[in-house]
């Protein structure tokens, strides 16, 4: 819990945005050194090393939370912006949906339900086994 | 003709200035709608671009995917490109609750690889099922994993990589706009397996959107994006193998 106590301390000073514009830089420049090394057959994208090493870093303390919240917390919110032109880029696709039909659409949209809740049960049943079988606690803190 | 678009709208404004204002017409769209689902800003702009790049090339007497290419695609690729920064980004709220990571670390782990499991069956049932044939199957197998790591997988095992680009896109536009819905029909709760299922299903996006709903299901999704895409990288290719794909 010592680092939840962290963030809510109020007189922590978070740096300068173009500080933090710059940890994300650098993180995200290694982290794209480190890609090449994975073989073809074992693709690991940049963004994923990257997310890693950040995590890394937060964990053992080199990087504090309040050096890279404030960048952080701003790009999340603009995710589902920033998805347009990947969502525009269907204009690419669309020989492919007429070739393939419905069929391959409807297939995804099924497969999209099915992720989200084979995923989400399976996870309730092993915290479940924690629970029942191993008599663990199980309650989280909002 | 075309020599005129690309002095016009080569530039990377044009693709700018179109995926804000499809944006932002969905954001109002949403807002006196109070939150109608399929006035989601990003389903809205998606649609409404696609067919504003359609309708322009069709005026232009251009071809579709040339235009789009020419026109949208500078200015879209500038954006798209910000992605990068903000997939490292959720080290931030997964870092926040590292007390479920630590408690929860080998139920997570198990539930993906078995949970990657399970759904990879029935997706290869259901696209057997719906008459694909093994390269539409293949293409739908790694859409759990972020683009970058689906697509090279997709054509290893005999897809076509710009399907499963394609899916994974779709998967994320539709969690984001059916998160809330599907989340409730199908009685989903528990905050841990939620936050696995948002970021498995939708990757950053579904992530963005388990954030909005709790500091657990958003660290959760988080965690999700990474470990689903390394799993995906372990078991996918073998059980095409097992299925006979390739």
């Amino acid at each position: 819990m010592a680092d939840k106590a962290n963030t809510t301390q109020a007189e922590k000073k978070e740096a300068p945005i173009l500080v933090q514009m710059g940890i994300f830089a650098a993180v995200l420049f290694v982290s794209s050194l480190i890609s090449p090394l994975f073989p073809p057959k074992f693709p690991v994208p940049t963004p994923v090393i990257g997310l890693v090493l950040l995590y890394l870093l937060l964990t053992l303390h080199i990087i504090k939370l309040e050096w890279v919240e404030k960048f952080a917390d701003f790009m999340i919110g603009l995710i589902a912006f920033m998805f347009v032109p990947s969502g525009i880029q269907l204009t690419a696709s669309l020989d492919i949906m007429k070739a393939q039909g419905l069929q391959l659409i409807i297939a995804i949209i099924i497969s999209t339900v099915i992720l989200l809740v084979v995923v989400a049960y399976t996870t309730s049943f092993f915290i479940m086994i924690r629970t029942k079988v191993f008599h663990k606690d199980a309650t989280i803190e909002d | 003709m075309q020599t005129t678009i690309i002095t016009y709208l080569g530039t990377p404004i044009f693709g700018i200035c179109l995926s804000l204002a499809v944006f932002l017409l969905g954001q109002w769209l949403f807002k006196i709608s109070k939150g109608l689902f399929i006035f989601q800003p990003l389903f809205v702009g998606m649609v409404l671009g696609i067919f504003i790049l359609w309708l322009m090339a069709k005026m232009f007497g251009v071809d579709t995917t040339w235009f789009y290419t020419n026109a949208y695609k500078p200015g879209g690729d500038i954006i798209f490109w910000f992605l990068n920064p903000a997939t490292i980004a959720f080290a931030i709220p997964l870092y926040r609750r590292n007390d479920v990571v630590k408690r929860f670390w080998l139920e997570i782990v198990l539930s993906l690889i078995v949970g990657l499991g399970i759904s990879l069956f029935l997706i290869y049932f259901l696209a057997k099922i719906m008459g694909l044939n093994n390269s539409g199957i293949a293409s739908l197998l790694p859409q759990a994993a972020t683009t970058a790591i689906a697509m090279p997988i997709s054509g290893a095992i005999g897809g076509t990589p710009a399907i499963t680009a394609m899916a994974c896109i779709l998967n994320a536009v539709l969690i984001y706009a059916l998160a809330n819905w599907l989340l409730k029909i199908f009685h989903l709760k528990e905050p841990v397996g939620m936050g696995l299922g948002l970021g498995t299903a939708g990757h950053t996006v579904g992530s963005a959107k388990a954030i909005q709903i709790g500091s657990v299901p958003g660290a959760m999704a988080a965690i999700a994006v990474v470990i689903i895409s390394i799993v995906v990288d372990l078991i996918v290719p073998p059980f095409a193998s097992m299925m006979g794909l390739i």
